[in-house]
């Protein structure tokens, strides 16, 4: 009992202690009620597995007779919740997609001219014949619901001359008995969000002089600004970085018309802006590491911080206002640059959707705040200058350079086979690469531009939900800002 | 009843350093309860040898640390309540000053200045004031990487001016400074205390602490040892005998002897090198006519006579166990 107690004397202790943020906590943990909820929602009342249906169907082959048997019973229908894993424009059958009297292991049926026009669908692999043509109505990654029914036919088909009756059982639906996940997901997405702002401003309103300190935060920016885009070493490296940038876009941008057999073949603008995001962030992190160093550490050796630090400022806000301008010092002449890149890449391809251009930007800028708050945590927690520096080049070369050994290490670890031909194809390891994706701001901005091109983010990128990039987008710069406004404070300790 | 401007109630504060283990491998305690009071319009000086906790003490009132426990209050207020607010307050010039070499003063001024939330016309008005009073208005556009370290020295005093401190506080503020850059300051800070500011010093130099300070406060393993007026401390001085150093030849035997047997003289010691004899006496002022007239009258040829006072310096150096 005494224990017991002593725990909840605690725990009252901590959470008074957060005053200001209790509004937020209480608004994250109603979110995370409403995602479970959400979640429990979708598997009452579809079902989430579609690949479990396909995966455990009977194939029976029995001399001249074979048949195809799922667990349900005809006539059942089901809805199912999946990922379109290819494009149904791809899947639609025409004259010349396919030879009448064929069987398609992989689809299961046999070819047949009354399939002209109709669409087979490939919902998290299960195959669902759809009676219509959905080309340019839904398109790949995107998750949504289906209502099909199991039918049973028979059809014929020869094999090494002989005619083999196939009776089979399989999935079909009408197009207008298929919906975007998101018709329903949004009313889930918007009471999280706007949960979320209430939280927020409740405890931005506990915030004793918010708009005093959020003043001192614009006053110390501008002054980083002024201070830093002068600075002959970002007057080099935005130079080095924008003559990258161009070239890097004209290069996708013409890749685009290249051969489609070719390894360096890039499919359409989009998947072009996707690749530009990479080059970005590649130099982009390299002047973020310049602009930090003069920072924290460079002060605190010319004893500029303690008159600072006696100025009526948090310390919070002192961290934020140096990230907000040095984010400003880097992200001005970055954003010149991915406009000449873009430029370049649109004259010298297709152009990408408006929604990948504003993601490309702007996201482009929260890369740059993200970068610029963790090595301002270098900054301060650094004893001497050069700690600054290789903290950050560490992290800039396992960022953009030895990422993808890092996950070719884990796949083989956990048993994927990276030696095989086509291993970076296999689902698994996509799943890996995409989920260790979210830890590495790179990949979390090539994602985001990638979910923005979506007209909806109820989409799947290779295993990872579009709210989920859309949480690291937003968790990344807070943790790091938050994290290097904590070892700030803690100097406060002495 | 006059209000105290500045109380430290308490005050503990200790550096510990951590492995990464997260393990406590060495702690230093500064402030083992430091109590001070400031009342408005004193000059506080505050002496202390190095390592005694002086500038750990600013650095908790100006909010650069944090104390591990015990409170400071600023104008009567608590600054763990809002300290933000209280900063507003005062002034603070470190001992190590450091200024953005790339701006000029004027600039460094609007800078410093935009953190109390002064408009920009408000701002210039008070540097051109500030700036001349310290005699740096014809250097107010040039860079400060340019500044010699009492110019420097003279522009942050400015900056932590720019918000009419209620109370200034200055760590060593003398120090790097040349004997008119000294002269200067003090000038300075007399005046800004006649017109009403509150100033608190830590200094090494007790002569400059004895002439512009109204009190004082020894500090000592981080706690205060003495706090007083400095018209205490002179009233106490004054009480004290001095010691009298002469030089003198011929000297007799029966003269030291009587000397030393005299009431009016407290200790006497007699040393002889090889040009003079040396005589140290340990007497009250108003006793040394007395003696003169005696060596002389007993033909004692006198070479010198310098009396030795006592100092705020001895006070310090007993208090801080810094006496032989």
């Amino acid at each position: 009992m005494n224990q017991v107690e002593k725990y909840l004397n605690l725990s009252r202790k901590k959470w008074n202690k957060k005053k200001t943020w209790q509004p937020l906590i209480i608004a994250v943990a109603l979110i995370a009620i409403i995602a479970i909820v959400h979640k429990c929602y979708w598997e009452s009342t579809t079902e989430t597995s579609p690949e479990d249906i396909w995966d455990n169907k009977i194939i029976t082959k029995d001399e001249n007779n074979w048949t195809v048997i799922f667990e349900e019973e005809v006539g059942e229908s089901i809805t199912f919740k999946g990922v379109l894993r290819t494009s149904p424009k791809y899947e639609v059958y025409l004259n010349d997609t396919f030879v009448p009297g064929m069987y398609s292991e992989g689809e299961a049926l046999v070819y047949s001219e009354d399939l002209y026009g109709k669409t087979m669908l490939n919902v998290s692999g299960l195959r669902i014949l759809v009676n219509g043509d959905l080309t340019n109505k839904f398109f790949v990654s995107e998750i949504i619901t289906i209502k099909a029914t199991l039918v049973d036919n028979i059809s014929t088909f020869n094999v090494n001359e002989e005619t083999i009756t196939l009776d089979r059982e399989g999935w079909v639906a009408e197009p207008e008995d298929i919906e975007l996940a998101s018709t329903k997901d949004n009313y889930f997405f918007i009471a999280e969000f706007f949960i979320f702002i209430l939280g927020f401003y409740l405890s931005l309103k506990r915030i004793n002089d918010l708009k005093w300190q959020s003043g001192l935060i614009w006053h110390l920016a501008k002054f980083e600004l002024r201070k830093g885009i002068t600075s002959p070493r970002m007057i080099v490296l935005g130079v080095i970085f924008t003559l990258f940038i161009i070239g890097m876009g004209w290069l996708l941008g013409d890749l685009q018309n290249g051969d489609p057999e070719s390894a360096f073949f890039v499919q359409n603008a989009n998947g072009a802006l996707q690749q530009l995001c990479f080059f970005v962030f590649f130099v982009v992190s390299l002047a973020a590491i310049g602009v930090s160093v003069d920072s924290f550490h460079k002060e605190r050796q010319a004893n500029t911080l303690n008159i600072l630090l006696a100025k009526p400022i948090n310390r919070e806000t002192i961290v934020f206002g140096k990230a907000l301008g040095l984010t400003l010092v880097v992200g001005i002449p970055a954003l010149i640059a991915q406009i000449l890149g873009l430029i370049f890449m649109i004259r010298a391809g297709d152009i990408p959707s408006a929604s990948g251009i504003i993601a490309f930007l702007v996201c482009g800028q929260i890369m740059i705040f993200t970068l610029i708050s963790f090595q301002l945590c270098f900054a301060i927690a650094a004893k001497n200058g050069t700690d600054v520096v290789m903290y950050g080049l560490g992290m800039w070369l396992l960022f953009a350079v030895i990422w993808n050994l890092l996950i070719y290490a884990i796949s083989f670890i956990i048993g994927i086979d990276v030696t095989s031909d086509n291993f970076e194809n296999d689902p698994k390891f996509q799943s890996i690469a995409s989920h260790l994706g979210m830890l590495n701001p790179a990949y979390v901005y090539q994602f985001s531009v990638g979910l923005l091109t979506h007209r909806t983010l109820a989409i799947d990128l290779e295993g990872i939900p579009g709210w989920l990039i859309l949480l690291a987008l937003v968790l990344w710069p807070l943790t790091c800002l938050r994290t290097a406004a904590k070892l700030f404070k803690r100097e406060k300790q002495g | 009843m006059s209000q105290n401007i500045l109380k430290i109630d308490n005050v503990k504060k200790a550096y510990i350093k951590y492995n990464i283990l997260g393990k406590e491998i060495t702690k230093f305690s500064a402030l083992n309860g430091l109590n001070l009071k400031l009342e408005k319009g004193q000059i506080y000086g505050f002496l202390g040898p190095n390592g005694a906790g002086k500038t750990t003490t600013i650095k908790c009132i100006v909010g650069i640390l944090e104390s591990d426990s015990g409170d400071i209050f600023i104008d009567g207020q608590n600054i763990k309540d809002n300290l933000t607010f209280l900063k507003k307050k005062i002034g603070f010039l470190p001992e190590q000053v450091g200024l953005y070499g790339t701006l000029t003063a004027n600039e460094s001024l609007k800078f410093y200045g935009g953190f109390y939330g002064l408009s920009d016309n408000e701002i210039e008005k008070r540097s051109e004031n500030l700036l001349s009073k310290l005699g740096l208005e014809k250097d107010a556009n040039r860079k400060v990487n340019e500044y010699s370290l009492g110019m420097k020295k003279r522009l942050a005093l400015c900056i932590a001016l720019i918000n009419n401190p209620e109370i200034l506080v200055l760590d060593e503020p003398t120090s790097g400074l040349d004997p008119r850059g000294v002269k200067a300051l003090r000038i300075v800070l007399k005046d800004l205390n006649k017109k009403g500011l509150t100033i608190l010093l830590s200094s090494h130099v007790l002569s400059e602490v004895q002439e512009i300070c109204t009190h004082v406060g020894i500090i000592n393993k981080g706690k205060i040892i003495r706090q007083e007026s400095i018209k205490e401390i002179i009233k106490e001085i004054e009480k004290k005998t001095i010691k009298l150093l002469l030089k003198v030849k011929n000297i007799k035997k029966e003269t030291i002897g009587y000397l030393s047997k005299n009431k009016r003289i407290k200790s006497l010691k007699h040393n002889i090198d090889k040009k003079h004899e040396e005589l140290v006496l340990d007497l009250k002022e108003e006793n040394i006519p007395w003696v003169t007239d005696y060596l002389v009258k007993n033909e004692t040829k006198i070479f010198s006579i310098e009396p030795q006072k006592n100092s705020l310096e001895d006070i310090f150096l007993k208090e801080t166990g810094g006496h032989n």
